[in-house]
C-alpha cells in the first residue's frame, strides 16, 4: 500500500545542505501496525511528513495504493490527505472554537459530504473512541486523553487507507497513553493500518513491526517479539 | 454547501472579536452612511424642486433686459411687446408682463410695506398663484386700468383679521401718494410666512394689481420681464428666440434682451447637485479605501493568529481554494455587515437631518444596492491578499506554528 523507493530529502539551510533522508526504501501493507522509531535528528519526522503527503521528497519514488504521489500538486495532495490519510498529532491539533462533533466533521466538510451524513458518521466515529457523551464539549473542556480520542475519531471518519500518528502519547500521562494504545490496538484488530512515529520504546512495542531510523537511513526493520497487546 | 460553512466560521470569528471587528468596520460604516445620507437627501431635494417646477410649469420662459448692456428708454419692454408676442407667435399660449414695485399699503389701522406686482390676466395662468377667494385680474381690469388688487392670505389676516376680505378697500402707494384700491381676490401665501417670529414681520404684503393701474400710480415703474408660456415644453427654445427677435424688430435694436427658463435653471441645479454628489462620493470613496485597508490589516492579523488552524485544515484535506474562500468570506462578511450598518445609519441620519433643511429624504433601492455592491467589492478587493497569504501557507510550517 505504501511503497517508498530511495527516498531522499535535502533541506537548504542558507548555504548548508542538510540531507535529512539519505535513501529510504520501505513497504507497508494493508493491515500492518508499524512503529517508526529513532532519536531526534534521525529523520523520522521528515519521513512522516513525506508519508503523510505534507511534504515532497527531493528524490525517490512514493507510491500510495500504486499511484506515484511524489510529483502531485498541492491540491492533489490535499485531496489524498483528505481521503487516504488520518492524522493523529502529538498536540492533538483540534480547532478550539469547534466542539468535538464539529472537529470530527471537519475532514468531511472538505470532502463535500452532506451535513446529515457528516453528523451520522461523526457520531459513529466518536462512539468508536468512546466519547459519545462528550460530543458538544469543546477541546478545552476535555482532558488530554479525551482530546486525543476526538483527534482519532477525526482521523478515522473518512475511512482512510492508514492512520498516521506522530508521537500520539507524547503529551499524555501514562493512563491516558494506555487508553490511546488500546484504541489503536482495537482499530488495528478491526483492519485499520497504523503508522506511528515515536521515540518511546514501550509505545513502539504496541506495534507489530518496528522500523528504526538513524541519520536518515533505516538501520533496523523487524517484527516485535514482545508485543504489548490488550 | 461549503460557502455556508465558511460563512458560519466567519461569523464565529467575528463574534469572538467583536470590538476589533467593529472598529475595523467603522471606515465602511462611515463611508456607506455618508453616501446614503447625501444621496437620499439629494434625491429628496431634487424631487421637491422638480415638484415646485411642475407647479409653475416647465414650458415657461421669461424675457428680460440684459444687465450687461446700455439701456436706452426705447429699449424697455412695453405692453405692446406682450400683445405682439401673444398675437404673432403661434406656439405661445399665454404671455404676461411683470413690473414690481415696493410700496406701502394702508388700512384704517395699519400701514405695511407691500410688494406690488403689476401684471395682467394671463399671469394667473402662468404662475403658481392660487386664488382662494374672489377672482384674479381679468381683461377689463387691464383695459380700463381699474383700481383693483389681490393680496395674500396672511396679509389679509394681519390687516383685517380674517382671510376673505374681498370687497374691502385698501390704500396703496408710496410715501407721498396713495390711491384707494378695491380688493377683488385673496391669493395663497405659500409657506413664506409660516416661518413665524420676527422674520414674518419683515415679509411685505404680496399684492397683484393690473399693470395699467400700476403705471398710473407708480409713474416710474418699468416692465422688468415678460413671462411666456408655450403650448408644449418642446417649443420652449424656438419660442424664446422668436420672441427675442420679435421684440428686437419692434424696438429696432439688437442683443439687448435675454430669456431664461426653468429648464436651464433645473440643469444648473442638477449640475450643482452633481458636483456636490461627486465631492461627497470622493469623500466616501476615501473612507471606503481607508476602511478597506483596515479590513486588510485585520485579516492579516487574523491569518497570523490562525496559522495553526490553517495548518490543521490543510492537513485534513482543505485545498488552497477552500482556505482562500474561507478568509474571503470573512472579509466580505465584515464589510457587508459594515455596509448594512452604514445603510441603516445613513437612513437614520437622512431622516434626522431632512426636517431641518425641509427635505423629505428618498432612499432608493438603487442607492442600497450600490452600497451593498461597494461593500462587497471592498471586502473582496482588500480580502484577497490576506486570503492568498493564508492559502499559500505550507502545512508543515503552519502545523508547527504556536
Amino acid at each position: 500500500m505504501v511503497e517508498l523507493e530511495g527516498i531522499k530529502k535535502v533541506y537548504s539551510l542558507g548555504k548548508v545542505q542538510v540531507e535529512a533522508l539519505k535513501g529510504v526504501s520501505l513497504k507497508i501493507d494493508k493491515g500492518e501496525y508499524v512503529a517508526i522509531v529513532g532519536p531526534s535528528g534521525s529523520g523520522k519526522s521528515t519521513l512522516m511528513n513525506i508519508i503523510g503527503l505534507l511534504d515532497r521528497p527531493t528524490a525517490g519514488s512514493y507510491k500510495l495504493n500504486g499511484v506515484e504521489v511524489s510529483t502531485l500538486s498541492d491540491d492533489q495532495l490535499a485531496y489524498l490527505r483528505n481521503r487516504q490519510i488520518g492524522f493523529v498529532f502529538q498536540s492533538f491539533n483540534l480547532l478550539h472554537r469547534l466542539n468535538a462533533l464539529a472537529n470530527v466533521e471537519l475532514p468531511m466538510l472538505y470532502a463535500k459530504i452532506p451535513s446529515r451524513e457528516r453528523r451520522e458518521r461523526a457520531l459513529k466515529a466518536l462512539e468508536i473512541v468512546g466519547l459519545s457523551d462528550r460530543i458538544y464539549h469543546k477541546p478545552n473542556e476535555l482532558s488530554g486523553g479525551q482530546q486525543q480520542r476526538v483527534a482519532i475519531a477525526r482521523a478515522i471518519v473518512m475511512n482512510p487507507s492508514f492512520l498516521l500518528a506522530d508521537e500520539p502519547t507524547g503529551n499524555l500521562d501514562t493512563a491516558s497513553s494506555i487508553e490511546i494504545m488500546k484504541i489503536f490496538h482495537q482499530l488495528n484488530e478491526a483492519g485499520t493500518t497504523i503508522i506511528m512515529v515515536t521515540h518511546e520504546q514501550d509505545i513502539a512495542n504496541h506495534a507489530k513491526r518496528i522500523v528504526r531510523l538513524r541519520d536518515g537511513l533505516i538501520v533496523e526493520d523487524s517484527l516485535v517479539s514482545n508485543r504489548i497487546t490488550y | 454547501m461549503y460557502i455556508w460553512e465558511a460563512f458560519k466560521v466567519a461569523i464565529e470569528s467575528i463574534l469572538s472579536n467583536k470590538l476589533r471587528t467593529f472598529l475595523t468596520m467603522l471606515g465602511i460604516i462611515i463611508g456607506i452612511a455618508s453616501v446614503i445620507t447625501i444621496v437620499s437627501l439629494g434625491a429628496g431635494g431634487q424631487k421637491a424642486i422638480l415638484g415646485e417646477f411642475e407647479k409653475i410649469g416647465v414650458n415657461v420662459f421669461s424675457i428680460k433686459m440684459r444687465n450687461d448692456v446700455d439701456i436706452r428708454e426705447g429699449d424697455r419692454l412695453t405692453l405692446r411687446d406682450v400683445e405682439m408676442i401673444r398675437k404673432r407667435l403661434p406656439s405661445v399660449k399665454y404671455a404676461a408682463p411683470v413690473a414690481e414695485k415696493m410700496g406701502l399699503a394702508k388700512t384704517e389701522k395699519y400701514t405695511k410695506r407691500a410688494l406690488f406686482i403689476g401684471t395682467d390676466f394671463d399671469y394667473g395662468n402662468i404662475s403658481s398663484l392660487k386664488v382662494i377667494h374672489g377672482r384674479f385680474l381679468n381683461e377689463k381690469d387691464i383695459l380700463l386700468g381699474r383700481n383693483v388688487i389681490l393680496i395674500d392670505k396672511d396679509s389679509a389676516i394681519e390687516l383685517f383679521g380674517y382671510e376673505d376680505c374681498v370687497g374691502k378697500s385698501i390704500k396703496i402707494g408710496t410715501y407721498y401718494y396713495f390711491d384707494t384700491a378695491k380688493i377683488i381676490g385673496v391669493i395663497d401665501s405659500g409657506n413664506l410666512k409660516s416661518l413665524g417670529g420676527s422674520i414674518a414681520d419683515q415679509i411685505p404684503i404680496i399684492a397683484a394689481i393690473p399693470i395699467t393701474y400700476a403705471q398710473k400710480i407708480f409713474p416710474d415703474i418699468n416692465i422688468s420681464q415678460i413671462y411666456v408660456m408655450t403650448y408644449d415644453q418642446s417649443q420652449l427654445e424656438e419660442a424664446s428666440s422668436q420672441a427675442v427677435r420679435l421684440i428686437e424688430s419692434l424696438h429696432h435694436n439688437k442683443d439687448k434682451y435675454k430669456t431664461e427658463n426653468l429648464i436651464s435653471f433645473l440643469e444648473e441645479f442638477n449640475r450643482i447637485l452633481g458636483i456636490f454628489t461627486t465631492v461627497i462620493g470622493a469623500i466616501a470613496g476615501i473612507s471606503l479605501l481607508v476602511g478597506g485597508i483596515g479590513i486588510m490589516n485585520i485579516m492579516l492579523v487574523s491569518v497570523t493568529e490562525r496559522t495553526k488552524e490553517i495548518g490543521i485544515r490543510k492537513a485534513v484535506g482543505a485545498r488552497r481554494k477552500d482556505i482562500m474562500i474561507q478568509f474571503l468570506i470573512e472579509s466580505v462578511t465584515i464589510s457587508l455587515i459594515g455596509g448594512a450598518i452604514g445603510i441603516l445609519l445613513g437612513y437614520l441620519l437622512a431622516n434626522i437631518v431632512g426636517p431641518f433643511i425641509d427635505i423629505k429624504p428618498i432612499i432608493s433601492i438603487n442607492a442600497i444596492l450600490i452600497a451593498f455592491f461597494f461593500s462587497t467589492a471592498v471586502g473582496i478587493f482588500f480580502g484577497i491578499y490576506p486570503a492568498q497569504k493564508a492559502a499559500k501557507l505550507d502545512p508543515i510550517v503552519a502545523l508547527r506554528y504556536e
